[in-house]
């Protein structure tokens, strides 16, 4: 009998004093916020395009966080993303969602700047601050920092800015997948009447 | 002797050495057109120091290196610059790039300031000066400029001089050593001296005796500089397999052979160096191989830098139609896109096959699963896993199978009985890894920037508030201290609430005006813009009708009616007009004749007051002036007087 109420205490205290540090853990480590939105954040491009429907990459990934949106609305991402972001939250990948925008080359924006008035529409639009320029003085993309988000666009008054494609140097160049033939591809085996066993 | 190591892996291909007749050097005669690249080397392109249409000499800086990983371009013979501007070069991609285009004058005279030094003269700053000037970029492929090699600050205990030439066809650094070897020993010489406490090992693969010979000769009076020969195995000849291969440690992952104490050159940059320091002759020409079944006359030609590669093809009577043209060697070597491109410091074969001699492979079997390609693999890797992973696009875990350390040799492709192109599938991998690394990183970078934006828009509109604030503060402190000042006077501000209230309550208890009498009695210039303003309106709507009806619209009928209320209106407006002008006995009529009598008169007043006489005059003139004003001030007058009656009838009967 005595050996049932030692167990039983013993079980009681133990059970305490690790009730007791888990309590104390919950409490000293306690971690504001979603981690999960952060480590969506990474995975995203951060064009801060706003082509998902949000004000930048954060909110979407917020959303997708909360579920309230799917995680194919970002065209600048691509398939890419969207896999990587199905391979983080397990689930199914989706087709890019057409709504959102199509999946293109990455592209820069560029100031004709003969036609440039200086009304600093576009720098204002600017997500993160590539455009230079000053009220009635000719404005510039910064071209390294252009995420290519296009949100200049739709702002300049006389549609001065072009987003064109990011050229192809020597230093970004890269092999392209090899397109694997097998030998039975070349030379397709004619399939004759004969050949076809009854 | 040497206790010799060995590499993993590694394979042996059929040599085909012999057809380029090793040992003797072919000279070409000089090209009419030198297009030179500059970027020749890893690192940033060097900057055009010289302008279109300038003449330069045979070994002028034409354009200068910038920044430390950086080599200088010369002109490899005398002439004139003819362009400065994107050409194709030779590269994989057939992407173009900036060139400085010669045409030689057929002089080839060289340039006043290169001459011959004393080495021993020279302090070891000067003879490395002499170096970086060169613009010598490593010759055996990857072009790595060289003086930045040397600058490294490790303790370096062994210069290897890699001689190995382990891919089959070339013969360019065997034929160099046969024939410089005893600039090969010099240009080591100098290396030793800067290198202090190095030792030197030439190391040589046994396919090559007669290099070996010649090479041991050379070196019989120099008790530090070693000839090591090595059994023939591809690819030896790697920096980080010849490495092993003799010290029998291995370059760490992401480290340079500097870390081991070591520093690789190839034979023919050792002789560029040489050729830098005791002639001053900067590095504007190599021997290149031009082999294989498709070329009549196959040997090793000394070729000026940037001689198209059309030329040299030509002129060893190529025959190009059928075959591809593969620059560098059969197993790391490329098929050239353009054989219009240039040939620069690091190209050191030709190979033009015919079908039979390099099939292509552009077609392959499944993978069996054999495992040939790990046991040929010099680095070790698992060449299958990599090959489903790249194929798979699997790229996060295509990096964990270690595949930046493919040196990308061939060997695995070399081995593989279902001929899959697997070199090519790891370049196309490490691009992608690449290209996506450099993507984070942008990505990473458009996030700070984006984070400190926003960040920096919420401090405006928070220090905007704040200003406000402090305003609506001060404006409360100052009325504080004004009701302080005088104490007895009331409140302004309840002051006036209690006067509104007041007004409100007593346009509350007084009854609604009448509209007639809110109405501002009309005016003469309100009836006319009234009765203007209905006039084009009019105007307008009949104009809109009568198109609508020329177009066949239907539903015309609403212009119509619009048309017929508006001249109604019109009508109503200049009888309205009318009636106030006759009531208040005005007549336009006359009002614009007195008003043009008016302008006339003071026109006259302002000609003659300006054309008034000077003092020089006579008296005669000035009074005759004098009157002619006094009259035109009267008509003035008059005209101004008749004027105002007109337009003010109720004022004059006023008055």
């Amino acid at each position: 009998m005595d050996i049932l109420i030692y167990a039983v205490a013993a079980l009681t205290l133990m059970a305490l004093v690790f009730g007791g540090i888990l309590g104390y853990a919950a409490k000293r480590f306690k971690v504001d916020g979603n981690p999960i939105v952060e480590q969506i954040n990474e995975l995203l491009p951060q064009t801060q395009c706003g082509q998902c429907g949000h004000p930048g990459c954060k909110p979407y990934a917020e959303a997708i966080a909360n579920q309230t949106d799917p995680i194919n609305r970002c065209p600048p991402g691509g398939e890419t993303t969207i896999k990587a972001l199905a391979d983080l939250l397990d689930v199914e990948a989706l087709p890019l969602d057409a709504e959102a925008g199509v999946d293109s080359v990455r592209k820069i924006a560029y100031i004709r700047e003969d036609e440039c008035i200086g009304c600093t529409k576009c720098i204002q639009a600017c997500p993160v601050d590539a455009i230079l320029g000053a009220a009635k003085q000719m404005h510039t993309v910064i071209i390294p920092e252009c995420t290519g988000c296009d949100l200049c666009v739709e702002p300049c008054p006389v549609d001065c800015i072009d987003m064109l494609p990011v050229p192809v140097t020597s230093q970004t160049w890269h092999w392209q997948k090899p397109e694997q033939l097998i030998a039975t591809d070349r030379h397709p085996r004619v399939v004759s009447q004969g050949d076809i066993p009854a | 002797m040497r206790k010799l190591f060995d590499f993993p892996g590694g394979v042996h291909p059929a040599q085909n050495k012999q057809q380029s007749n090793p040992g003797k050097v072919l000279e070409l005669p000089l090209p009419q057109r030198l297009l030179v690249p500059l970027s020749q080397h890893i690192g940033a392109p060097a900057k055009p120091v010289v302008k279109v249409g300038e003449q330069v000499q045979k070994g002028q800086l034409i354009a200068q290196a910038t920044g430390f990983i950086s080599a200088s371009v010369h002109a490899p013979s005398s002439g004139t610059i003819s362009a400065i501007d994107a050409f194709p070069v030779a590269h994989a991609s057939g992407l173009e790039a900036m060139c400085i285009e010669l045409q030689t004058d057929g002089q080839d005279t060289w340039h006043q300031d290169i001459g011959s030094a004393d080495a021993n003269t020279l302090d070891d700053q000067q003879i490395r000066q002499r170096m970086q000037a060169a613009g010598i970029a490593g010759m055996g492929g990857a072009g790595f400029p060289s003086s930045a090699k040397l600058a490294t600050d490790k303790p370096i205990h062994t210069l290897l001089i890699n001689g190995v030439e382990c891919e089959p066809y070339i013969t360019a650094d065997d034929t160099l050593m046969q024939v410089h070897s005893a600039d090969i020993i010099a240009g080591a010489n100098l290396l030793l001296r800067l290198l202090d406490q190095a030792k030197c090992i030439i190391v040589i693969e046994d396919n090559k005796p007669q290099a070996i010979t010649v090479m041991q000769q050379a070196a019989l009076e120099h008790t530090d500089i070693e000839i090591l020969v090595i059994p023939t195995k591809y690819p030896s000849g790697g920096e980080k397999q010849l490495i092993e291969n003799v010290t029998g440690k291995q370059v760490p992952k992401g480290g340079i052979p500097a870390d081991l104490g070591i520093l690789c050159q190839n034979v023919a940059t050792v002789k560029a160096i040489n050729d830098a320091v005791y002639l001053g002759q900067p590095s504007i020409e190599r021997i290149v191989t031009v082999t294989g079944n498709g070329v009549k006359q196959p040997g090793n030609y000394r070729i000026r830098i940037g001689t198209s590669v059309d030329y040299v093809l030509q002129q060893c009577q190529a025959e190009t139609h059928a075959n591809p043209v593969i620059l560098g060697g059969p197993m790391m070597g490329f098929q050239l896109p353009n054989t219009q491109v240039p040939l620069v410091k690091t190209s050191n074969c030709l190979i033009v096959p015919d079908p039979q001699e390099l099939p292509g492979k552009d077609t392959s079997m499944a993978c069996i699963r054999c495992g040939q390609c790990e046991v040929a693999c010099p680095a070790q890797l698992l060449p299958q896993q990599l090959y489903w992973l790249a194929k798979s696009d699997a790229f996060d875990k295509i990096e964990q199978y270690n595949l930046m350390d493919c040196i990308e040799c061939g060997a695995c492709a070399y081995v593989c009985p279902s001929q899959i192109p697997l070199v090519q599938h790891y370049r196309y991998a490490k691009g992608m890894v690449r290209q996506q690394a450099a993507e984070t990183r942008q990505a990473e970078h458009a996030k700070l920037r984006f984070e400190s934006r926003e960040q920096r828009l919420l401090d405006e509109v928070n220090a905007k508030e704040e200003r406000r604030k402090a305003r609506a503060a001060a404006a409360a402190a100052a009325q504080a201290a004004k009701r302080a000042e005088n104490p007895g006077a009331e409140d302004p501000v309840a002051a006036a609430k209690a006067r509104l209230a007041e007004k409100k309550a007593a346009e509350a208890s007084a009854p609604p005006k009448k509209a007639a009498e809110v109405q501002v009695p009309a005016n003469h210039k309100d009836l006319k813009t009234a009765a203007a303003i209905v006039r084009t309106k009019l105007k307008k709507a009949s104009k809109a009708f009568a198109d609508a009806q020329a177009a066949g619209h239907d539903n015309t009928d609403k212009l119509q009616a619009m048309v017929t209320e508006l001249e109604q209106r019109s009508e109503a407006a200049a009888k309205a007009l009318a009636d106030f002008e006759s009531n208040m006995g005005l007549d336009p009529e006359a009002e614009k004749l007195a008003q043009v009598a008016w302008a006339k008169a003071n026109a006259q007043v302002r000609k003659l007051t300006k054309a008034a006489p000077d003092e020089s005059a006579s008296d005669t003139e000035k009074s005759e002036h004098q009157t002619a004003l006094t009259a035109a001030q009267a008509t003035l007058d008059q005209a101004k007087a008749h004027l105002d009656s007109i337009k003010n009838p109720s004022q004059e009967a006023k008055s």
